[in-house]
C-alpha cells in the first residue's frame, strides 16, 4: 500500500512539486537569505551579512512607513467601496430580469483586462485638458480637476480606477453566493409578512456572512499587491502621495539597487499578509 | 425566484444599464479615439462626426515592434499554459484522488497564490541574470509558472472532484492502471474544465506586467510592457496609444466571454460553497 502511494505521488504530483520548488521555493529562500545581507547591485556578490539591519532600517525609514500607510488607506478604501458597490450590483443581478447574461458579460470585462490598459484608458479620460471627463464636467457647470497631478486628489483617483477594475470580482463572487442561498427561508419570511428589506437584514446578511468575510480578505490580499496601476497612472507621485508598498519596494530594488534592503521590505509585506491568510483559512474551515 | 412587480423590474433594469455604461463607456471611448485621425483625437470638444480610419492601428503595428511584442505575449502565454496544464492536471488529479491530507494540500496551494509578485521579482531578477537568461522567453515562461501553476492546480482540483470516484474504481477493477484511468476515463470527462482553466491561464499570463517589465528588453518584450512604454516614449500620442490598448485587450475580452461560466470556480477560491 505504502509503495503504491509513493508511486502515485511520483507519477502524478512530483512534476508539479518540482516546478513549484524551482520557481517558488528556491526564489523565496534566496530572497530570505538576501534580506540578511547588504546585497546591492552597486557591488558584486551577496555583500556582508548584516543580520536584522535591513529590517530595522526599513521599519525606521519614514518613506517605507509612509508607503505602508498609503497602502493601508488604499486597501481599506478600495475593498470597502468594491464590496458595497459589488453587493449592490450582485443583488440587482440576482433577480429574474431579462438580459441578465448580457449585463453580466459587460460587468466582468474590467476584471479580465490588463491593469496597464485600464490605467492608460483612465489616464486619457482624466487628462486635464484633453480628457473627456473634464469636458463633460465643464458642460454641466463643474470645474474639472487635475485628477492625477494634484497630490490631494491623486490617491482618491487611483482608488476610483481600482474600484472600476475590481468591483467585477466582488460582483462575480457575491452573485455566486447569492444564487446558492436556499429559497425556503425567504418563502417562509414572505408568508410571515416580512418586507424585502427585513429579509435582506435577517436572512441574506447572516447567511452570507462567511462569504462576505472571505471575499473581503481575498480582495484585501490582492489590493496589498497593487503595482501595475500605480506604475501606469502616477509612478507613485505627485511627491509620494500614491506610492504604495509594492511600488516602493520595486524602486528600492531596481532604482536604488538595494536588493538586500528591498528583500527585507518584501518579507515585511509577507508578514502583513500571513495573519490575513490565517483568518481566511480559519473561516473557510469553519464553513465546511 | 420571487415574482417582481413592474416598477421594481424597471428600477432593476435602470440600475443594471447605468452599471453597464459605467463599465463600458471608458472602453468605448478608447475604441472611438483609436479609430479617428491623430489630429481629431486631440479635439476637445470632441468632433462627433469624425471620419473613421484604421491608420492608428497601422502606425502602431508598423512602429514600436508591436507585432513582435504581440508574438512574444502570445508565444509565452501559450507555452506557459501548455506546461501549467499538462503538469497541473496530473497534480490536481493526485490532490483530488490520492492526497492523504487533502485539505492541507489545498490550503498550501491557496496560500502560495497570496505571495505578492514584488517578493518574487527580486530573486527572479538575480537568478535570471546569473543564468544569463535575461530578455528571453525562457525567463518569462519560468517566472509565469510561479502564478499559473497554483491557479491551474486550484481550478482543476475542483473539476476533478466533480467526477464521481466510482468511475475510477470501476476502471481499476477492469484492470486499468492509475495512469490509464486518468488518461482514458477521467481526462476526457474534465476536458471542458481543462479548456476553461487553460484559457484562464492564458489570460493571466497575457496580462502580467511586473516580471515582464523587469526581465525583458527589446527582444522578449510583451504587450503590457509595450503599451506602458509607448506612453513614455511618445508623450501623449492619444490615438496610437488608444489603438495599442485596444490591440492588447481585444483577445482577452473575446477569450473571457468563452469561459464566463467557469470564472466563478477559478476566482472564488473556495469562498462560496
Amino acid at each position: 500500500m505504502d509503495k503504491k502511494r509513493k508511486k502515485n505521488f511520483a507519477t502524478f504530483m512530483f512534476p508539479s512539486l518540482l516546478v513549484l520548488v524551482i520557481v517558488l521555493a528556491i526564489p523565496m529562500v534566496y530572497s530570505l537569505v538576501v534580506s540578511f545581507f547588504d546585497t546591492s547591485l552597486k557591488h558584486r556578490g551577496l555583500g556582508n551579512f548584516t543580520g536584522l539591519q535591513n529590517y530595522i532600517a526599513a521599519l525606521t525609514d519614514k518613506y517605507f512607513m509612509s508607503s505602508a500607510a498609503t497602502t493601508f488607506v488604499f486597501t481599506i478604501g478600495v475593498v470597502m467601496l468594491e464590496f458595497l458597490l459589488g453587493l449592490g450590483i450582485a443583488l440587482l443581478l440576482n433577480t429574474n430580469v431579462r438580459g441578465k447574461n448580457i449585463y453580466f458579460s459587460i460587468i466582468i470585462i474590467p476584471m479580465m483586462i490588463t491593469p496597464v490598459a485600464v490605467g492608460l484608458t483612465w489616464r486619457l479620460l482624466l487628462h486635464s485638458e484633453l480628457g473627456i471627463v473634464n469636458y463633460v464636467l465643464d458642460l454641466i457647470g463643474l470645474t474639472g480637476k487635475a485628477w492625477l497631478a494634484d497630490s490631494k486628489l491623486a490617491l482618491g483617483t487611483v482608488m476610483f480606477i481600482d474600484v472600476w477594475q475590481n468591483v467585477s470580482y466582488m460582483v462575480l463572487v457575491l452573485q455566486a453566493g447569492l444564487v446558492s442561498l436556499p429559497m425556503e427561508p425567504y418563502e417562509a419570511a414572505k408568508v410571515d409578512g416580512s418586507s424585502a428589506l427585513q429579509s435582506f437584514r435577517y436572512l441574506t446578511i447572516p447567511m452570507m456572512a462567511p462569504a462576505f468575510m472571505t471575499v473581503l480578505l481575498m480582495r484585501a490580499i490582492s489590493a496589498l499587491k497593487t503595482y501595475d496601476l500605480i506604475y501606469v497612472l502616477t509612478k507613485g507621485g505627485p511627491g509620494i502621495s500614491t506610492e504604495v508598498i509594492s511600488y516602493h519596494i520595486y524602486q528600492e530594488a531596481f532604482r536604488d539597487l538595494e536588493l538586500g534592503s528591498a528583500s527585507a521590505m518584501s518579507y515585511l509585506l509577507v508578514l502583513v499578509i500571513i495573519p490575513i491568510a490565517v483568518c481566511f483559512v480559519k473561516i473557510s474551515k469553519q464553513k465546511n | 425566484m420571487r415574482r417582481k412587480r413592474m416598477p421594481e423590474i424597471i428600477f432593476i433594469h435602470i440600475g443594471l444599464i447605468l452599471t453597464s455604461l459605467f463599465f463600458l463607456f471608458p472602453l468605448l471611448w478608447i475604441l472611438r479615439t483609436s479609430l479617428i485621425s491623430k489630429a481629431e483625437a486631440y479635439q476637445i470638444p470632441p468632433n462627433w462626426g469624425a471620419a473613421l480610419t484604421l491608420e492608428n492601428y497601422a502606425t502602431v503595428l508598423r512602429e514600436n515592434n508591436f507585432l513582435k511584442c504581440f508574438f512574444n505575449s502570445f508565444g509565452v502565454s501559450v507555452i506557459v499554459t501548455v506546461v501549467a496544464v499538462l503538469v497541473g492536471a496530473l497534480g490536481a488529479y493526485w490532490m483530488a484522488r490520492f492526497a492523504v491530507k487533502k485539505d492541507f494540500v489545498k490550503i498550501c496551494v491557496l496560500l502560495i497564490q497570496m505571495i505578492p509578485p514584488v517578493v518574487l521579482v527580486i530573486p527572479f531578477s538575480m537568478i535570471i541574470s546569473r543564468l544569463k537568461l535575461n530578455d528571453s522567453w525562457t525567463a518569462l515562461v519560468a517566472t509565469y509558472l510561479s502564478f499559473t501553476l497554483p491557479y491551474v492546480l486550484w481550478m482543476l482540483v475542483g473539476f476533478f472532484e466533480g467526477i464521481p470516484k466510482d468511475l475510477d474504481e470501476a476502471a481499476t477493477i477492469d484492470g486499468c492502471t492509475n495512469m490509464q484511468t486518468y488518461t482514458k476515463i477521467v481526462l476526457p470527462l474534465v476536458m471542458p474544465g481543462i479548456m476553461a482553466t487553460a484559457v484562464y491561464s492564458f489570460i493571466v499570463s497575457w496580462n502580467e506586467f511586473m516580471y515582464a517589465l523587469n526581465l525583458t528588453g527589446l527582444r522578449a518584450r510583451t504587450i503590457p510592457v509595450a503599451i506602458a512604454n509607448m506612453d513614455t516614449s511618445q508623450g501623449v500620442a492619444i490615438a496610437e496609444l488608444s489603438a495599442s490598448v485596444i490591440i492588447g485587450i481585444i483577445p482577452i475580452i473575446v477569450l473571457s466571454l468563452f469561459i464566463k461560466k467557469y470564472l466563478v470556480t477559478g476566482m472564488t477560491a473556495g469562498s462560496v460553497k
